[in-house]
């Protein structure tokens, strides 16, 4: 009854947090299905609705960078679920994994992150994953 | 003289107007002291609620903005899968509209329970035969109702005698909800909320309205004939519990009425946050339903 009840929470949980993202828009100039890994520096965070936006510089193979945007969740969501206008700053380190997008541009939707002092993100702060919701 | 004679007749047009416009209106009461004394037998519907699923035992308290402190665990299992949405693509065109069911609902909108007439049906099929990618609410329109009710955003609810109040944070929206006694208007201007009436029925609230904006739908894909009316019965149930029963009629689109349930949890330690969706919106619409996505970095000038 327990884990009946967690499993329908984490379902519940997974279709209320697609929702949180998609109030306002739909996933479709994204790869939902794929996932890409930036590693770089923190250029700008924006704590702006509808939603926030990380602005990465990540090096490219010509020895410059690009400087990427991932997507997230709004201020007003994330910002009851642990996150602040800080949890990026500029010249900060981050590992962050994204949902690109489709067309090859510089951009994608937040999936999770690891900064530099090995704290992990997801929409949730730092909650654990739960595999329930792979189903 | 003259122009005294002038300004009269200016003022007396000026006051014909306003009584031509009182006419056409309801007329708000100002409310007395036994009015505001009467409010202390209403339920407690004061506060910050939002649909089910949000973290439960509150993470930080004040909503968004507030200053420094560090991430919390705060929600408990509702947001984590979050960070995950690779969720089925289905879910992404129902953005601002319901699925039948209600988005968010304790049916949790798993399709069903929808009956449409004939008429409808092909209008969906023929929608649904070419899907946009996006909907309006992409360029920041609200969605109107039903949907604006199904948010994943809280809402607050302000009681003040012969009125309810609902202040929604998606799309920073205001719903206005009469319960001084007024009839509905016979034929409303059509309104993203409609116009509403409300009276309390011991301690539910129920919701009368009527008169919606065609930019406004029923769900993904079924549009209203202009004859919706939506009734909701809001109750608590819980001292921090509150349902909504939304019932949806349009004989047009509906074959039967349809029926949705959505529970919201009372948040004390929340405030309603600002929702400014032209602040930094990147994301777009065209009339084609392609979807748009700018990645000009802030501070860059655009691109080509």
């Amino acid at each position: 009854m327990r884990i009946l009840r967690a499993s329908l929470i984490a379902v519940a949980g997974a279709l209320f947090a697609v929702a949180g993202v998609s109030a306002h828009h739909s996933f479709s100039p994204f790869n939902m299905t794929g996932e890409k890994t930036l590693v770089g520096t923190v250029k700008e965070f924006q704590w702006t609705n509808p939603h926030t936006w990380i602005w990465l510089d990540v090096p490219n193979e010509k020895g410059g960078s690009d400087r990427w945007g991932v997507e997230g969740m709004s201020p007003n969501y994330l910002g009851r679920r642990g996150w602040t206008r800080t949890t990026f700053k500029p010249g900060d380190k981050a590992t962050i994994v994204v949902h690109p997008a489709k067309d090859g541009s510089p951009g994608g939707i937040f999936v999770r992150a690891t900064l530099a002092n090995g704290r992990t993100l997801t929409f949730g702060a730092n909650d654990p994953p739960e595999p329930v919701t792979q189903r | 003289m003259r122009a005294r004679g002038v300004l009269a007749g200016m003022a007396m047009v000026a006051v014909a107007g306003l009584g031509w416009v009182e006419a056409q209106e309801a007329v708000t009461r100002a409310p007395t002291a036994a009015d505001w004394a009467a409010m202390s037998k209403l339920p407690d519907f004061g506060g910050v609620w939002e649909a089910g699923g949000a973290p439960r035992g509150g993470g930080p308290g004040p909503g968004a903005g507030g200053p420094g402190g560090a991430p919390r665990a705060g929600g408990a299992g509702a947001a984590a899968p979050g960070a995950r949405p690779g969720g089925p693509p289905a879910a992404a065109p129902g953005a601002g509209a319901p699925r039948a069911g209600g988005a968010g609902g304790a049916r949790g909108g798993r399709g069903g329970g929808m009956q449409l007439t004939p008429e409808a049906e092909a209008r969906r099929k023929e929608l649904q035969s070419r899907p946009a990618e996006d909907t309006s609410a992409a360029n920041c329109l609200p969605p109107g109702m039903p949907g604006i009710m199904g948010q994943p955003y809280p809402m607050e609810f302000l009681l003040t005698p012969g009125k309810v109040t609902i202040v929604i944070e998606a799309y920073q929206q205001v719903r206005h909800i009469y319960t001084d006694g007024r009839k509905l208007p016979e034929d409303p201007d059509p309104k993203f909320h409609g116009t509403s009436i409300g009276r309390w029925e011991g301690d539910t609230l129920v919701v009368d309205t009527i008169g919606f904006s065609p930019l406004t739908q029923i769900a993904a894909n079924v549009p209203h004939d202009g004859n919706m009316r939506i009734v909701e019965r809001f109750r608590l149930t819980d001292p921090d519990t509150m349902t909504i029963e939304t019932t949806i009629t349009d004989p047009g689109v509906l074959a039967a009425p349809l029926v949705s349930n959505r529970t919201l949890r009372r948040h004390r330690n929340w405030t309603t946050a600002e929702y400014i969706c032209e602040e930094n919106n990147r994301n777009s619409v065209d009339q084609s339903g392609k979807a748009g996505l700018n990645l000009n970095p802030p501070g860059s000038s655009p691109q080509k």
